[in-house]
């Protein structure tokens, strides 16, 4: 994690009044009019006073609305973190920020539309007089911004206004607010002084000038606020103020340049060579002042310039970090390239080295580059690219692989790896891979120090690729060079080391998932999610957790159950209870949910499950929600709609180039399905077309068994499932026993043999018990079976009612009609409450994880109790569940 | 600011540079000029007139560096397109 300081991105919070500018009443007032508005933008160019009209808009006397100040960063590439910094602000403003609700963590790869509802969702929380203020909002420069900024500000919340400043008009689509009458502009030439306001300033700034000097200076900036700032700032105790006006206005010179050069000529040499020396930066300290100029004191020249309305800005309550106004950063810079080119470079490189030293990998690489140090640039962004991209900053490291020259043969720096996970990032493997062919290359002559980390990197990116292609039988050798400790690793070095490490483990955990090897999935998820744990990498911790659900399955369901619901409460704790990353687990809960019989509870989970995968996602997580979906629907006597999920789990098949672990199941279900439908023939024909290693699983020998019951040729099926219950032919878990066990009952009965029949569905029952599977009665039929058994002839006479409840539907009474009944709906605070109540959370935490006050979490539950007729915690919930009030999303 | 622009060169456009020319607010001096190297500057008036070959991206690199130092953009012209001048009265539009 970068540790960017306070001045990441937010502005200076408002509170400290800049000395020396005058109150621009009529301005104020037009803006204080404006921002009774829903949306005010203020689109002017450079120099033209938006943001001290922000400032001085947010410290007036009187304003009683809570404040969110933030101000774009130069060159923000990535909006997730745009929005963290907007969260941050509402946050702070709203008093919420403190004691508690750390920001969330950022969410690599995600679409971040996400991240406006969360926004949205704090707003309205927030209070009704809220005003969110974003200045510079030009410089945001990402695909994504102008439909997720519209969407911002097109649905804020009743009570929260937005002001936008901008240097230029932004594709915003606004047009509905503007045609209501709710939004606002103000443009350059209301920002433009009066003669009467340039007076008071020069007044302000303690210059006297007469009246006649005062208005020719007036015309000659044009009321432009940049000039006449500097113009006052050149003015302060100038010798000869009016010889001043004079020269300026005979001057055609542009008005920013000239004043500028008579400002900076003003300036002792210690300030000018400060200024001069550190435009390069974006923001500045006194430290970073100190080292760039070679003298001390630095701090307290940039206090004394901010005092003095230098267009000097600090970023922080603390006042230690500063930025220049944007324009006269860029002016200062041009006179330091006039002036001092052969510096430039060196200024440049001791940045990149304060900064990278100081865990700012970003800023420094951007000046390494600008130093023309492409050598070490590219290396910095090689060993940097994975973590970056895991802070959210891939559309920073995009930017910044984009700044590098054209390529131009060997002697040019190698960015293969940076491209290889850039192009991995945007899901485009054949790229990746040809990179990565250049990258294994030049391990040969990789200095021994680095050798290690390139070739763990290598293999991070690998099998990332082959779980994205569902390739899973090339990788497992990969495994074993990862996981050797580096020696001689400095502390930076085993930090990088630990995040490639880190996704290399959930890489190939979940690989080796999708492959059932389910021992070593589990073991190398764990220690994963417990390597992430240990580096704060969050989100790669609840990656790893996801899949640890579906990996325990072989130990037990109620196991699979609870590692999968650990998983979606870590991962609601961040903000992802909806995000791919915690799809596997939705998905896996469903499906232990439908062997154990929950079919409602289930559905719940399955809908959100496919909410949160994506439509281009991993293969492999996509083919068992597909399998999950078809064995409801099969458990349910849905099966033609099971057929047509079987059909679309064996699509995600082909979309693989290796072998999912669930792909038997989804062929003998298939062929299953078939048969029990009457379609004989069809069965046949799929089961003729598996080769003879497919056909011998014995998975594929219980759905032959049933084609023979339906074609009531039972003796037949008894002899294909007799090599199944001897243990004869591989099957993926003792749940295709249970299976054989039922259709050898099925088979018994249609012979005629009762007994045998009854022996066989006990066989059933007693691998079924410690699981409590209910699944396999529920897709064989053979629960009929149980109907006639007399409870006394089972030692599994509870488990025997719970499948026939399960199947059956529950007893008879009333938990159908009140669902439908009208209830007074819910607000969406009230469902971001009720959501919460299946959790074992308290009120308390509940006000913790939502970020509000324990008081607002009671009136809530009052509310929802009130509405849902509930007496109860439990009964809310129950009730919830029936109305299909608990899935995320419908708000 | 400038390093945040992507490099110039790397940026692969369809069209070869054509000749522009851009009328701004004001003489620049010394320091404003030295943003555009690529370009020659004409007094004309109380106007400066900036002349040179750019490519489609190097014109947006142009038009936002004259964006950030706070220039007054009164005109944007293409003069000649490689290889053959522009008639005049064509009406080809910048």
């Amino acid at each position: 994690m970068t540790d960017t300081p306070a001045a990441a991105g937010s502005g200076r919070a408002p509170g400290r009044a800049e000395p020396g500018l005058i109150h621009r009443n009529d301005l104020m007032a037009t803006l204080n009019r404006a921002a009774q508005k829903p949306v005010t933008i203020i689109s002017a160019p450079a120099g033209t006073g938006k943001t001290s009209l922000l400032r001085a808009w947010a410290d007036q006397p009187g304003q009683d609305c809570l404040i969110a100040f933030m101000t774009v960063r130069p060159g923000q590439h990535d909006m997730q973190l745009f929005w963290l910094t907007m969260l941050g602000a509402v946050r702070a403003a709203a008093g919420t920020g403190e004691g508690g609700a750390e920001l969330p963590p950022v969410t690599p790869g995600s679409s971040n539309s996400a991240m406006v509802e969360k926004v949205l969702s704090e707003l309205e929380e927030s209070c009704d007089r809220l005003v969110l203020v974003i200045d510079d909002l030009h410089e945001l420069s990402s695909p994504e911004a102008a439909g997720q900024l519209t969407a911002l500000l097109t649905r804020l919340p009743p009570g929260v206004r937005a002001i936008v400043a901008t240097r230029r008009d932004l594709p915003l689509r606004l047009h509905k607010l503007r045609l209501a009458g709710d939004l606002a502009e103000i443009r350059a030439a209301q920002l433009r002084f009066t003669e009467q306001e340039a007076r008071q300033l020069l007044a302000a700034a303690g210059i006297a000038l007469p009246e006649h000097m005062a208005s020719m200076l007036h015309q000659r900036t044009e009321g432009w606020a940049a000039g006449l700032r500097l113009a006052a700032l050149s003015l302060a105790g100038h010798p000869d103020p009016e010889r001043f006006v004079a020269e300026f206005s005979g001057s055609d010179r542009t008005v920013a340049e000239y004043l500028m050069a008579e400002m900076l000529e003003r300036q002792p040499p210690e300030v000018q060579r400060l200024l001069l020396r550190t435009s390069v930066l974006d923001r500045v300290n006194g430290e970073l002042a100190d080292l760039l100029t070679g003298a001390t004191g630095s701090e307290r020249i940039l206090l004394d310039l901010e005092d003095a309305n230098a267009f000097v800005v600090s970023l922080d309550p603390g006042r230690t970090w500063f930025r220049y106004h944007r324009m006269f950063g860029g002016l200062l810079r041009l006179e330091l390239r006039r002036t001092m080119p052969a510096d430039i470079a060196r200024l440049h490189q001791l940045a990149a080295r304060w900064l990278a030293e100081h865990g700012q990998a970003a800023d420094a690489i951007g000046h390494l580059q600008a130093a023309g140090n492409w050598d070490e640039a590219a290396r910095m962004l090689t060993d940097h690219s994975l973590s970056l991209t895991l802070d959210g900053q891939a559309g920073t490291v995009a930017a910044l692989l984009r700044s590098f020259p054209a390529r131009t043969g060997e002697d040019s720096p190698d960015l293969s790896l940076v491209r290889a996970i850039a192009d991995q990032y945007q899901l485009r493997l054949d790229q990746t891979d040809a990179h990565l062919r250049e990258v294994r290359v030049s391990v040969a002559t990789t200095p021994p120090a680095r050798r290690h980390r390139l070739q763990m990197a290598i293999a991070s990116v690998d099998l990332l690729s082959a779980r994205l292609r569902g390739h899973f039988d090339s990788i497992f050798e990969q495994a074993g060079a990862l996981l050797c400790p580096g020696d001689g690793q400095t502390n930076a070095d085993a930090v990088l080391s630990s995040d490639l490490k880190a996704v290399a483990l959930l890489n190939l955990g979940v690989t080796e998932a999708w492959s059932l090897r389910l021992a070593d999935s589990e073991r190398h998820l764990l220690e994963g999610a417990a390597l992430a744990c240990r580096i704060g990498r969050p989100y790669l911790e609840v990656a790893c957790l996801a899949h640890l659900g579906f990996a325990s399955t072989s130990r037990s369901f109620a196991m699979a159950r609870q590692r999968c619901e650990e998983a979606i409460m870590v991962a609601a704790r961040y903000g992802w209870d909806a995000e791919a990353v915690i799809a596997p687990a939705l998905a896996a809960l469903a499906n232990a949910l439908i062997w154990t019989g929950q079919f409602d509870l289930a559905e719940h989970w399955l809908d959100r499950a496919r909410r949160a995968t994506q439509a281009d996602g991993e293969p492999g997580i996509r083919l068992l929600v597909c399998l999950t979906s078809a064995i409801l629907q099969a458990a349910r006597g849905h099966g033609h709609r099971a057929l047509e999920e079987f059909a679309a789990a064996r699509h995600m098949q082909a979309l693989m180039v290796g072998e999912h672990g669930l792909t038997t199941r989804v062929n003998a279900w298939t062929i299953a399905t078939q048969a029990r439908l009457g379609m004989a023939r069809q069965a046949r024909a799929a089961l003729a077309a598996l080769d003879g290693r497919q056909a011998s699983a014995g998975e594929i020998r219980n759905a032959a068994a049933v084609i023979l019951l339906a074609e009531q040729n039972p003796a037949a099926a008894r002899r294909e499932l007799r090599v199944v219950l001897d243990g004869d032919v591989p099957v993926l878990s003792y749940l295709t026993q249970v299976e054989a066990h039922l259709l050898d009952a099925l088979a018994c009965r249609d012979l005629g043999d009762e007994r045998a029949s009854q022996e066989a569905a006990e066989q059933a029952l007693n691998l079924a018990e410690p699981d409590r599977l209910i699944l396999p009665f529920a897709m064989t039929g053979a629960w009929q079976l149980l109907e006639t058994v007399p409870r006394h002839g089972t030692s599994h006479a509870a488990l025997v009612t719970d499948i026939l409840d399960a199947i059956r539907g529950p007893r008879r009474g009333g938990l159908n009609q009140p669902a439908m009944m009208p209830v007074e709906e819910l607000s969406r605070s009230e469902l971001r409450v009720l959501r919460y109540l299946p959790t074992n959370l308290t009120r308390r935490e509940i006000a913790g994880e939502l970020s509000v006050s324990p008081h607002t979490v009671d009136s809530h539950i009052r509310r929802i109790y009130a509405k849902l007729g509930a007496a109860d915690r439990a009964s809310a919930v129950q009730r919830g569940r029936e109305l299909r009030l608990l899935s995320v999303g419908r708000t | 600011m400038w390093f945040h622009l992507p490099a110039r060169d790397h940026v692969v456009m369809d069209w070869a540079p054509a000749l522009y020319m851009i009328r701004v607010d004001g003489h620049l001096g010394a320091m404003a000029l030295s943003a555009f190297p690529g370009m020659t500057p004409q007094q004309k008036g109380t106007h400066t007139v900036l002349t040179g070959w750019l490519d489609q991206s190097a014109l947006y690199g142009v038009l936002a560096e004259m964006e950030a130092l706070g220039l007054g953009l009164l005109e944007v012209r293409q003069l000649e397109l490689p290889g053959k001048s522009l008639k005049s009265g064509d009406t080809r539009s910048p």
